[in-house]
């Protein structure tokens, strides 16, 4: 176990700078010098690039470079809004973001749980079939699909909803976006749920628990729903990630101000220090669950770390 | 072969005279009659049986249907009518569809309620402007074009993006992971540390950091998709590998003098291809996905040219007093990637029936 957590760690470690080293090449490969000046001669020039330290070898650069995103100090914004420090940007968004996501997660777990379990305890009929075209049809149509139909519905014709996020009606604006999000989470679990129970309940250890006469919710809880949650930890962290990339369209489409909107602003207007910020601050959010989910399943399945570990 | 019983081998032996056998003196048994057949259960080769388990699946079926007929779509939809997808008819913009005949059912006839502030009326552009023989099947856009032949050409380049996506991933995933799981020992060590990094990467990152450098375009949204989606499939190939590799047909190829080559291509691949075009499938509505999502957030394909996400951004714009506008992009892709996943979860069933349902 300890081998194998230190051998994640130490992945995920080169993940995160090899996405630091891709970052810093993008921001040298950037046109012009920060001080295009015309007025400034190479003297001037010379004594500006000393003191941002850039005559410094291009390794030093990238290690003060790495020191600083570590930290949080992600430089000024250029475009969105003038010289306001990024981390000031993102602090004042993130909150929302991840309001919205986890309202998404939450309500995507429940659902997709009570869906799959729909599906594999009335298997083969037509509520399982109901409930396979609900999660096939979450899987293949996207987000912002969703979100726009909400809009379209519950937002622009009946008006329950607001369509755009209003800061006032803080949790009232959530609920659509939060839906939205929530299909392709819910979808997912209830495929993966309604596979692991099916399999969980075709078991040896089921027909022996059967036979030694539990029976009804006391058999289907203890036994059959705890062996198959087990597994659907795995495929929440691909889940988390793929609701982090939706949330950018959806964000823009209800104009929520969260980190999403921010990004797709910054890409629009070519503002590249907010891009990296974020590329950064994504990628490590990625790493982080990536790392967290893997550890936490071998805690609960040994066999998976047996397994992992031998190849 | 020297047979002993030859007539020179008979003489030197010098035994009594035998009838020697000639040729003329045996017949063949006509045993087609007695050997057991199993004319039930006939036996069938393999691309026949999942041709037969995958047409027993109506939603299989019904998403290859689909699949086809778009593409049909898409190949002569644009040429259907006299409109061109980037020619602009300022003068006849957000037109309602209109389908001559279908006119007269009060379906597509051009009316559409515009919601204003005294209440929704209704609207008839079409005898507005006095353009009775004008017809848009799906309607005009903002700028007069005709939502028909765009629809077809937008879903012409999202296809196109998200097969030669799908092929250049299966060949460089497929690749990479018969290489690694095939020669295992160090080559495998480096290749899966390299593999575990890059998908440590997200991939929104990677994507929006290429587009940034270089240019929006088809090929650019294809070089994104290559680079980001070979992951998955270079993992399956390898398990695959890993599993098949051990077995004795490979032993026994081995044993015969057969170069690693050999082995990977001829006697390995034609037993994972079906898993290989499986994950194929799976992986083009990721790539129409990730395509559609792009040109949403600006990164797409440029103007003039339209695909079915540039489409849908730019009915978004206007999808509250225009819905008819954001439907057919939408309807189409949201169709596509169903027919997709369907005719790729039949083809995984047919493939291999013992395996567990996802």
């Amino acid at each position: 176990m300890k081998k194998y957590t230190i051998k994640r760690i130490l992945i995920s470690f080169f993940t995160l700078l090899t996405i630091l080293l891709a970052l810093f090449v993008l921001m040298q490969m950037m046109p012009g010098s920060p001080f295009n000046d015309e007025k400034l001669n190479n003297d001037q020039r010379m004594v500006l690039y000393a003191k941002y330290g850039l005559d410094q070898p291009i390794a030093v650069q990238f290690f003060r470079y790495v020191k600083n995103m570590l930290k949080g100090d992600f430089g000024v914004s250029y475009n969105i809004s003038k010289n306001t420090p990024i981390s000031q940007l993102i602090q004042t968004r993130l909150p929302v973001s991840i309001r919205i996501g986890g309202l998404a997660v939450s309500i995507g777990m429940v659902f997709g749980l009570l869906l799959g379990l729909l599906g594999a305890l009335k298997h083969n009929t037509i509520w399982d079939s109901l409930a396979t075209a609900i999660s096939v049809m979450g899987v293949s149509v996207p987000s912002y699909v969703f979100a726009l139909a909400l809009s379209y519905t519950l937002g622009f014709r009946l008006g329950w909803f607001p369509m755009v996020y209003k800061e006032k009606l803080a949790i009232l604006s959530s609920v659509m976006p939060g839906i939205a999000l929530s299909m392709f989470t819910m979808a997912g679990i209830a495929r993966f749920t309604r596979s692991e129970m099916l399999e969980v309940m075709g078991s040896d250890y089921m027909l022996l628990a059967e036979s030694k006469g539990i029976t009804g919710w006391a058999l289907f809880l203890r036994h059959g729903l705890r062996n198959a949650l087990l597994p659907i930890i795995t495929v929440l962290a691909p889940l988390i990630v793929d609701l982090m990339t939706g949330s950018l369209v959806v964000e823009k489409i209800f104009a929520i101000p969260g980190v999403g909107s921010l990004l797709v602003n910054a890409i629009q207007s070519n503002d590249y220090n907010v891009v990296i910020a974020l590329s950064f601050i994504y990628s490590s959010m990625y790493i982080i669950i990536m790392l967290v989910v893997d550890i936490l399943y071998g805690v609960i399945d040994p066999r998976i770390r047996l397994t992992k570990e031998g190849d | 072969m020297e047979m002993k019983t030859s007539p020179g081998a008979s003489s030197d032996l010098a035994l009594e005279p035998f009838y020697m056998p000639v040729d003329s003196d045996f017949r063949f048994k006509d045993n087609t009659g007695e050997i057991p057949v199993d004319t039930n259960f006939a036996a069938q080769s393999f691309w026949k049986d999942v041709c037969i388990r995958y047409f027993g699946r109506a939603s299989a079926v019904f998403g290859l249907v689909m699949i086809l007929l778009i593409s049909v779509m898409a190949a002569v939809g644009p040429g259907m009518n006299a409109y061109s997808y980037s020619q602009q008819s300022l003068d006849q913009k957000n037109f309602a569809p209109r389908v001559k005949g279908l006119e007269m059912f009060g379906i597509f006839d051009g009316n559409e309620s515009i919601n204003t502030a005294a209440g929704s009326k209704m609207v008839n552009q079409y005898q507005e402007k006095g353009l009775e023989d004008v017809y848009y099947w799906f309607g005009s856009d903002n700028f007069g074009r005709d939502i028909w032949t765009r629809t077809w050409t937008g879903a012409r380049v999202s296809l196109i993006i998200a097969v030669a996506a799908a092929v250049i991933n299966m060949v460089i995933g497929m690749g990479y992971g018969l290489l690694s799981g095939y020669f295992g020992g160090w080559v495998d060590m480096v290749l899966q540390r390299i593999l575990e990094i890059a998908s440590g990467i997200p991939r929104l990152v990677t994507v929006t950091l290429l587009l940034l450098v270089l240019q929006p375009g088809m090929l650019t949204i294809i070089f994104a998709l290559m680079l980001t989606e070979w992951i998955g499939m270079s993992r399956i190939v390898r398990a695959e590998m890993l599993k098949l590799k051990e077995q004795e047909f490979v032993l026994a190829s081995k044993t015969l003098g057969a170069g690693s080559l050999f082995i990977i291509f001829r006697e390995i691949l034609p037993n994972i291809i079906g898993t290989v075009i499986t994950q194929v499938m799976f992986s083009i509505p990721t790539a129409i996905f990730t395509e559609a999502f792009l040109s949403f957030l600006g990164l797409g394909v440029p103007v003039p040219q339209c695909s079915l996400g540039s489409l849908i951004s730019e009915g978004f714009n206007s999808f509250t007093t225009h819905p008819y506008q954001i439907i057919p992009p939408i309807g189409v892709m949201a169709l596509l990637m169903l027919s997709f996943n369907l005719a790729a979860d039949g083809l995984r069933e047919a493939l291999d029936p013992k395996l567990k349902e996802r």
